[in-house]
């Protein structure tokens, strides 16, 4: 960790605030990111999760705020030009594309966010490897629609995955899935993480969330009420009492 | 029951006409969302331009459709590029101003026609028009055997082109979820455009279908916006060979109509059985969404 943050980080939030009407859903919120690190977001519903992640992905226009990926300015940039600069996420709600099959929905990323030109061949080879990581080869000519919940969450991830993303945002990607399914989902977003992926985690499960992350930072309001170690985050009192709503 | 045997033959082949001419809405609006309501006036232009080239040069009607493909392809990209910077980007309530849009242009087209070829009837001429093939007692017109070979073509090329080719994949997905198919990296808007593209260049095809089928007049497409629509809600919004099967329907239930009940009745047929679609399976018969 002190090495990572030495170096240059991936991804630079600052000063980012959004309003919707009257009201501010991010305040003044500023945050760095290294390479590498496995980044935990919390916070009560909301909080400004979501809409943190979606000004990164582009979903959103911020003003004012200025998000850096890879020391670029990408607040300008429409989202699916963020998707091929490498930054990705998964939906909350997995939104497949119902009518294809599990590979198909992988070739469409595949297809659209190669960074250079490769073959038919290649770019199917790419999405089996990733099925296969993802245990989900076995399912490759299944419809989307024919998945359980815990292989839509995978497939939301495998998709992710084939637009070749340097930083993976998962939003809630074990919400309702049973104890030994969020293990299977933490164990491959842990295996990502282990190849240079940097991933920013969001979660309503503590005990993941803190399983997982070197870093987690805690949103109240729109703004952070504290950020370090998930064992710091823990024990801060603001953050228990906008969790207890005390 | 010759009479109804009849009917139902000559159903099918108008039916698979009308499927030629609806499968470009079966993209722009069953897939793209676009309520395309100028569609059967694009059709007739593209009939117009095929009568002309068929005047003038002499050329065959389907080569002459052929010809304006391409430039069709181009005139579609352009039309979506400037819906979507007036009407589409501006809004939710865009699909209601889209069809004031696209009711504006159909006219625009009208106008346009009749100022440059008047208000008669126009008709090509081609060895395959007013020729028929005798089986028994029944007599099926070349003509309708054409659009029955065009339609086929058609329906089979679109559907290997939306599920083999990677920017077919991308229509597919922006039917779906345009956010979604952002977040893979890929810009929604080009894609829809491009799609828009392929919706109008297969016009070319359809339009010379229309005059090699009938005369056709400036406002033959009012009567077309009742039958195309029908024929694309009640495939199930985007779907290719749904297109096809909700056509044929359409077409035979016409033909018989004609035959039994006079020919008063037959322009209702559309209207009536898209109603009955809404109100019975509203997602149509192959419907995209569950």
């Amino acid at each position: 960790m002190t090495n990572a943050e030495a170096r240059v980080p991936l991804l630079r939030i600052v000063s980012l605030t959004k309003r919707f009407g009257g009201f501010t859903a991010l305040d003044n919120v500023s945050v760095d990111i290294p390479p590498g690190e496995r980044f935990g977001l919390i916070g009560p519903n909301g909080s400004g999760k979501t809409t943190l992640i979606n000004c990164i992905s582009g979903a959103f226009r911020t003003e004012p705020g200025t998000v850096l990926f890879r020391d670029e300015d990408i607040t300008p940039l429409q989202p699916h030009v963020r998707t091929r600069r490498g930054i990705a996420r998964s939906f909350q709600i997995p939104r497949p594309f119902r009518s294809m099959t599990v590979a198909e929905n992988l070739m469409v990323a595949l297809d659209f966010a190669a960074h250079e030109h490769v073959s038919v061949a290649q770019r199917r080879d790419t999405m089996m490897s990733i099925l296969t990581q993802m245990g989900l080869a076995s399912k490759a000519n299944a419809s989307a629609t024919k998945l359980s919940q815990v292989e839509l969450r995978k497939m939301e991830l495998a998709r992710a995955m084939a637009t070749h993303p340097k930083l993976l945002i998962s939003d809630e990607a074990m919400a309702g899935l049973s104890s030994s399914e969020v293990d299977e989902v933490l164990d491959l977003l842990m295996s990502l993480a282990s190849q240079d992926i940097t991933i920013i985690m969001i979660e309503h499960i503590m005990q993941a969330v803190m399983r997982f992350s070197d870093r987690v930072m805690c949103l109240d309001a729109g703004k952070i009420i504290a950020i370090g170690t998930p064992s710091e985050v823990m024990a801060n009192q603001r953050v228990q009492e906008a969790y207890l709503g005390t | 029951m010759d009479l109804l045997l009849d009917a139902v033959v000559i159903g099918v082949l108008l039916g698979c006409f009308y499927a030629a001419v609806s499968i470009g809405l079966s993209v722009s609006f069953g897939l793209l969302d676009v309520p395309h309501v100028a569609h059967p006036a694009f059709l007739v232009l593209a009939a117009y331009l095929v009568f002309f080239i068929n005047e003038h040069y002499g050329i065959d009607p389907l080569v002459a459709g052929l010809i304006i493909t391409p430039l069709f392809f181009v005139f579609g990209l352009a039309a979506y590029r400037l819906y979507y910077e007036t009407f589409e980007r501006r809004g939710s309530d865009a699909g209601v101003r889209g069809i004031a849009f696209f009711f504006g242009v159909a006219f625009i087209i009208e106008v346009l026609i009749i100022l440059q070829f008047g208000v008669d009837q126009r008709s090509v001429t081609a060895a395959y028009i007013g020729k028929s093939w005798r089986i028994g007692d029944m007599r099926i017109p070349y003509r309708m055997l054409v659009a029955f070979g065009v339609a086929m073509a058609l329906t089979l090329l679109l559907t290997l082109y939306l599920s083999k080719t990677y920017m077919g994949r991308a229509i597919r997905a922006v039917a779906q979820d345009q956010e979604a198919l952002r977040l893979m990296g890929a810009n929604p808007i080009r894609v829809k455009q491009w799609a828009f593209g392929i919706a109008t260049a297969v016009l070319g095809l359809a339009g010379a279908l229309l005059i090699i089928v009938a005369p056709i007049d400036p406002t033959l497409d009012r009567a077309y916006i009742g039958r195309t629509f029908c024929v694309v809600v009640m495939a199930g919004l985007g779907s290719m060979s749904g297109t096809l099967v909700a056509a044929v329907i359409l077409g035979v239930a016409e033909s018989i109509v004609l035959t039994m009940f006079g020919a008063s009745w037959a322009p209702a047929i559309a209207f009536a059985m898209l109603l009955g679609v809404l109100a019975v399976r509203p997602q149509g018969l192959f419907g995209r969404r569950s």
